[in-house]
């Protein structure tokens, strides 16, 4: 469903991302991990169509991003680390202007919107201005507007930054149905618990190359750990800690 | 002191590590361009004051109370910019800076944090006006022939006289801020600035200069010159200011001390009364501030309903940028300030050609109402251009940090552009035609000058619309608290440039072929084939500049975003090499 062929991304000499290639089947859940500044970001940024990449390509469900970008980007449903939205339109409003971008029925806009809306506890807002809302509303908001014209792909940029516990739980929750329907998920997270909850497989970036990548099992395997969570296997391979 | 140092410091590295976030080039081009801008405005100031001092001076009688008058109401003038341009700074920097959060959260007293960030208000809001103001007393120094202790004097006053002001506009901030919130305050001021604007061009309009040229006014004049003598109050600071440089003028020293020492007592004496007031009220204010600003009109339950405001006759990205564009322009306060300020601007022009001296019988010609009416078209073309550069140009930029949903969506970046320009494109092309119009009835102009202005207007407002966009597009700043105010930036002055030349090069192909016809009909005679291929040739090449004007703008707007990274330009730490 994603492939990413020799994905290269240079900001003047530096490589922020180095000849990342990497395919995900349809209905998996992909964990990105990395230290700060490994690259996840301009990776999903790339994959989402916002950046273009320096080599490579990106290819959603057969379609080059490069070649019929509105295709491709009509496929998925991004969602950025930071919800910066329009802040003068209300939650509704918004949803509504979501629809229309990627071609939603106008019959089913309002209900499935008031549905979804629901579903992440922001009905109640529907009708307020997104200037009132909080952080975590936002991104909530930006999720809810991510599912509306139910996207093959949804490419996550740190997805629990501002929700609550509640929130999160969610999103956790609402991630493994949409992988079970066959959506395929792409997300980067620094929440290490979240990743090994989540993910069906990971890949942990460093340095804009992507050094390892597989189940948990497999990350510890390569680690060369028996136990221990995801943070040590972590530590381990992007900072050279020693193995016990 | 040291902590007033340290809060001042980040304003400082930023200002010194300004350039190496930008593209050198570009920021060459944009001083380059300012710098002669500056000084062409700074050289014409003073060669407009030094010719009306001249005149004056050299007037038995009257000239010496004239000029002198002139420097009081110059000095008034700028107490009063300094105080408004304070109060617009101070709002931003006191309650609505993104950085105060942290700034507050600092082991730093109230008062220091004030001082600090009233510093900067200070420079930012005066060191326009101070460098406007010297061609004003050069001019006088010169005319006069002062000596140096004049220049002594306006060196000495002009600090005093600017912390004063700022003073004054941090006070009347403070204590708007805990009254209003900080979203209100700025709907306040922005209704307080279109209402000075609106008071000061109606106070000119009915002065109606005009009458001046009729020299059976002069009696009026010379009994109003004899008010001119009536002292101003001894408590102001602008007397102050004022009567030291009258002693600077004429050489009396201790006389320029005294009201100098005036001047600089009473600017500590604001400081410390400011800085006082500021412990007590401001971070209340600043408390209040931190609440999102309430909706100025709640939304009405009809509008929760799908069906309005639907436009159902567009296709969907079209529609999803129409409504959105529509509603955030109406719910933005700021905006409003901006169309009365358009408004303003039109009834003003409107006015001006209602009053022009048709009536009288020299001057009725059918040749000069309709000469005057083909430089309306220019003139209507440039109003329209200022209008565009205030809400066409920063189109592009107000889309904000929020551009990643346009560059995320499944809509190309060419629809959104174009998007953007039709829904310019019809508010602005009805404006102009109104103007066009409105305009020529008044100027009682012939059949064919009506038909071929609106013709015209017809086909340079797309491209006055299109060039708007596009440059928005190529030089967009997504980052900006105030994207309206982009106009003063590189891309602005660009775009006003490129519109200034894009008028001209059209009235200027459209002068000869006109100019023919008219004389033709004045003879009552037909034009010659050589008249006739100009016509064409000209009206033709006027086309292509349209049409040109209209395409090549949205591709390069387009080119260019498709090349701008979103986001992080570079990694933290890194520069571009």
């Amino acid at each position: 469903m994603i492939e990413l062929k020799n994905l290269t991304k240079r900001f003047g000499d530096v490589v922020a991302v180095n000849r990342l290639t990497l395919t995900i089947s349809k209905g998996e859940i992909f964990g990105f991990i990395g230290p700060n500044g490994a690259g996840k970001t301009t990776t999903l940024r790339m994959m989402g169509g916002v950046l273009a990449p320096t080599e490579g390509s990106v290819i959603i469900d057969g379609i080059d991003m490069a070649e019929r970008p509105e295709l491709a980007k009509r496929r998925i449903g991004f969602i950025p680390d930071r919800p910066f939205l329009y802040e003068k339109l209300t939650g509704m409003e918004f949803m509504r202007f979501t629809a229309d971008l990627y071609g939603v029925d106008g019959r089913l806009v309002y209900e499935k919107s008031k549905e979804i809306l629901k579903q992440f506890s922001l009905d109640d807002w529907a009708d307020d201005l997104i200037e009132s809302y909080s952080h975590g509303m936002k991104q909530r908001l930006i999720i809810s507007a991510a599912l509306l014209h139910d996207p093959e792909v949804m490419i996550v940029d740190e997805p629990m930054v501002g929700l609550d516990p509640a929130g999160i739980r969610m999103v956790k929750r609402l991630f493994r149905d949409l992988a079970g329907k066959g959506t395929t998920l792409f997300m980067s997270t620094h929440t290490l618990a979240v990743a090994e909850d989540v993910c069906d497989r990971i890949g942990i970036l460093h340095k804009g190359l992507l050094i390892a990548t597989g189940t948990i099992e497999e990350l510890r395997q390569r680690a060369r750990v028996r136990e221990g969570d995801l943070e040590k296997v972590f530590l381990i391979l992007t900072e050279g800690e020693p193995a016990p | 002191m040291r902590e007033l140092l340290a809060l001042l410091k980040p304003r400082f590295w930023s200002f010194r590590n300004r350039g190496d976030s930008e593209n050198e080039r570009g920021r060459l081009l944009r001083l380059f361009v300012f710098a002669i801008l500056g000084l062409a405005f700074w050289g014409g100031t003073f060669l407009i004051f030094y010719r009306v001092l001249s005149y004056f001076h050299g007037s038995e009688g009257f000239g010496d109370v004239v000029a002198h008058k002139l420097l009081s109401m110059a000095l008034i003038t700028f107490f009063s910019l300094l105080i408004f341009s304070g109060i617009l700074t101070s709002l931003s920097k006191l309650y609505l800076s993104k950085d105060l959060q942290m700034v507050h959260s600092m082991p730093v007293s109230r008062e220091k944090i004030f001082l600090a960030r009233w510093i900067e208000c200070t420079i930012d809001s005066s060191w326009m006006v101070f460098v406007y103001s010297l061609p004003v007393f050069l001019s006088y120094g010169i005319v006069y022939k002062a000596g140096v202790s004049y220049y002594a004097v306006v060196g000495a006053g002009l600090l005093p006289f600017g912390l004063m002001a700022s003073s004054v506009s941090a006070l009347i901030v403070m204590m708007a801020a805990i009254l209003l919130p900080a979203g209100r305050i700025r709907s306040a001021f922005f209704f307080l600035s279109f209402l000075l604007f609106l008071v000061l061009a109606t106070a000119f309009r009915l002065m109606r200069p005009e009458r001046f040229a009729n020299p059976e006014s002069f009696s009026t004049v010379m009994l109003y010159l004899e008010s001119l003598e009536s002292p101003s109050s001894p408590l102001l600071p602008t007397t102050w200011f004022y009567d030291a440089l009258r002693a600077g003028l004429s050489g009396s020293g201790r006389a320029a001390f005294f009201q100098l020492a005036l001047s600089w007592s009473g600017a500590m004496t604001m400081i410390f009364v400011t800085t006082w007031i500021a412990g007590a009220v401001y971070f209340a204010g600043f408390s209040k501030a931190q609440t999102v600003a309430g909706r100025l009109f709640r939304l009405s339950g009809s509008t929760r309903k799908p069906g309005l405001f639907s436009l159902n006759f567009l296709s969907g990205p079209a529609r999803a940028y129409t409504v959105k564009e529509i509603k955030t322009f109406f719910r933005d306060k700021t905006q409003w300030s901006q169309i009365f300020l358009v408004v303003a601007l039109i009834v003003i022009y409107l006015y001006n050609f209602a009053v022009l001296p048709f009536g009288e019988s020299h001057m009725r010609t059918g040749y000069l109402q309709n000469l005057v009416s083909f430089l309306n078209m220019g003139l209507a073309a440039f109003v329209l251009s200022a209008v565009s550069a205030r809400f066409v140009f920063p189109a592009v930029s107000l889309e904000g940090e929020a551009f990643w949903i346009v560059k995320s969506s499944p809509v190309s970046i060419r629809t959104f552009l174009w998007v953007k320009f039709f829904i310019y494109l019809l508010p602005l092309l009805l404006l102009s035609e109104v103007l066009i119009v409105a305009t020529n009835i008044l100027l009682h102009v012939s059949p064919f000058m009506m038909i071929l202005s609106v013709l015209t207007m017809l086909f340079m407002v797309p491209g006055i619309v299109s060039m708007g966009i596009g440059l928005g597009a190529i030089y967009p700043n997504f980052k900006s608290e105030t994207p309206t105010q982009s106009v003063t930036s590189l891309g602005g002055l660009i775009y006003m440039t490129l519109c200034i030349g894009f008028i001209a090069a059209v009235v200027v192909l459209e002068a000869g072929p006109v100019h023919s016809v008219f004389i033709s009909r004045l003879h009552r005679s037909g034009l010659t084939s050589i008249q006739w291929l100009r016509l064409v040739g000209s009206l033709g090449l006027a086309s292509v500049f349209c049409a040109a004007a209209v395409l090549v703008p949205i591709r390069l707007g387009e080119k260019r975003i498709l090349q701008k990274e979103l986001g992080r330009q570079n990694p933290p730490g890194r520069k571009p090499r």
